[in-house]
């Protein structure tokens, strides 16, 4: 475990050097933020209106705090650099280190999202404050309560991007499945919250990861709930838990085949 | 003069279709990336049937007018992609010194770079949107507009991101900064103009060139008008004419990184 502490704190000290390129990003959080702001408030009538039982002001916190864990789970190492690994053979180097290369790339991963989640919370805080007004009935014990929550959302998050990266063991590029699922949190996940969606669909969308790291993490945020909480926390750690075995599953096939192919 | 236009164009042609056959060399990778770039578009389509449940229109627009503007917004950004992908990655050129290459050419050095690679997905893009307009609302006037401005929204996506990179040859910073709005131009191009105001509105009508590149053109398909026809084309001779004198004022200041003798480009 102690090497992956150091992994870790080597990748999140390297980056803090790197918070200016992180704030260029800021623009493109700003921009998607003017969007939705007016995307809501056209959709909104009057004050007080409630959409799938969000008010207008919840509704805009809510795309937004999707979009901050968007935008800070955004990372070349889970979505670039595995699959460059392996379609370039420098994987048959790091397979051989004391170390396991799945958790390699989760350790310096949260060494990245780290810092960019800190700053993109920071800056959500202030546009929201500014732009939408304060959020109705928040309490600060919720955030602190709430920090679990994203801490799994985000490693579900990066246990799913990798093992899709870990196609590339079979297929040249794996980069339309990396799109898929972006898309699928993206625009089913970061936009509209669950209850939107019509009563038949929600149940499934429980099962996709949406559920666990953008919808929970949000939905807490702006209208937490004590029995909420543990349904989420519950099935993250579920999740969680199944997406660790199959990415392992696929290490392990994707490795036995990288023998094969004498690296 | 004219023949030497012709043996330019002729070039930029031979280069377009030498980067679709090297991206053909692997064909399953090159289909899957078409396909999957659009389905990756269909996604949205989920976005609009949700927002349409809520309200009937959205900015004025019903599922027709938005599956019109996703339509226009992917076909420009696909062929600009197709035809001068380069451009999208001009400043890691500058930053990293690798215009060498195309410096020693005895063609135009501008047209050489924009024209030096291709991305496959592009053409997924491109053909979502015609797929789109043949489906949701196809008229052979309207599919002839559609790809006139196909064409003029590609050229203005292009010339600004042309604008936007060339800015990199006087602040390394400029880098991120353009490409982070150039992306944010393409944000805006898949929602209505309606639900914009304010100083938003004035944004992409004069700054981000969203409003002559997509808006007035969808408009102009919905109800003709020649004036804004007539605006969208002035609009692309300035902002190609912009783009070109602020690359070439640009290259002035480029420095070599003597890549050539490695043979890293």
């Amino acid at each position: 475990m102690r090497k992956y502490v150091v992994i870790y704190r080597a990748v999140f000290i390297e980056n803090l050097q790197y918070t200016a390129n992180i704030m260029m990003g800021f623009i493109t959080y700003l921009i998607l933020s003017v969007v939705f702001l007016n995307l809501w408030g056209y959709m909104y009538d009057a004050p007080g209106e409630l959409i799938a039982g969000y008010t207008k002001e919840q509704m805009i916190w809510y795309v937004m705090i999707t979009e901050m864990i968007w935008f800070g789970a955004r990372s070349s190492t889970v979505r670039e650099q595995v699959a460059a690994d392996i379609r370039g053979g420098n994987i048959a180097y790091l397979i051989n280190k004391p170390y396991r290369y799945p958790f390699y790339i989760l350790a310096k991963y949260t060494g990245e999202w780290n810092i960019q989640l800190s700053m993109y919370a920071g800056l959500t805080a202030v546009v929201g404050c500014m732009m939408v007004g304060a959020l109705p009935n928040f309490h600060w014990s919720t955030l602190a309560a709430v920090v679990p929550c994203i801490v799994l959302g985000m490693t579900i998050h990066a246990v799913f991007k990798i093992c899709i990266s870990m196609l590339s063991f079979w297929i040249e590029d794996a980069k339309p499945f990396q799109w898929l699922y972006d898309k699928l949190i993206l625009v089913v996940g970061t936009i509209f919250p669950v209850e939107i969606f019509p009563a038949a669909v929600q149940p499934v969308l429980k099962l996709t990861p949406i559920y666990t790291v953008c919808y929970g993490p949000a939905k807490l945020i702006v209208d937490f709930s004590v029995e909420k909480y543990l349904e989420i926390l519950l099935a993250q750690v579920l999740y969680l838990a199944f997406g660790s075995v199959i990415l392992l599953w696929i290490y392990e096939r994707g490795g036995r085949k990288l023998y094969v192919n004498g690296g | 003069m004219l023949m030497a236009v012709k043996n330019q164009m002729r070039v930029c042609a031979l280069a377009v279709k030498y980067n679709i056959m090297r991206e053909m060399l692997n064909k399953v990778t090159f289909l899957t990336n078409i396909l999957f770039m659009m389905f990756n578009n269909a996604a949205f389509i989920v976005q609009w049937v949700i927002l349409l449940r809520l309200r009937e229109d959205v900015g004025g627009y019903t599922m027709r007018e938005v599956m019109l503007l996703w339509g226009l917004a992917a076909s420009s950004f696909g062929l600009s992609h197709l035809l001068f992908s380069r451009v999208f990655s001009l400043p890691e050129l500058i930053v990293n010194g690798k215009l060498d290459a195309y410096l020693v050419q005895p063609k135009n050095v501008l047209l050489s770079v924009m024209t030096s690679a291709t991305s496959a997905s592009a053409i997924g893009d491109f053909l979502y949107g015609l797929v789109l307009i043949c489906i949701f609302c196809f008229s052979v006037r309207r599919l002839l507009l559609f790809l006139l401005f196909t064409v003029t929204g590609a050229l203005i996506m292009t010339d600004f991101a042309l604008l936007m990179g060339s800015l990199t040859f006087r602040f390394v910073r400029a880098e991120m900064l353009g490409s982070n709005i150039v992306a944010s131009a393409i944000t805006f191009a898949t929602y209505p103009d309606g639900i914009f105001h304010g100083v938003s509105r004035f944004l992409l009508y004069n700054i981000i060139p969203v409003g002559m590149a997509i808006y007035h053109p969808v408009h102009i398909m919905i109800a003709f008008d020649v004036r804004k026809l007539l605006a969208v084309l002035g609009y692309l001779v300035f902002l190609s004419a912009a783009a070109v004198f602020v690359f070439y004022r640009g290259l002035r200041r480029y420095s070599s990184s003597s890549l050539m003798q490695s043979g890293r480009v």
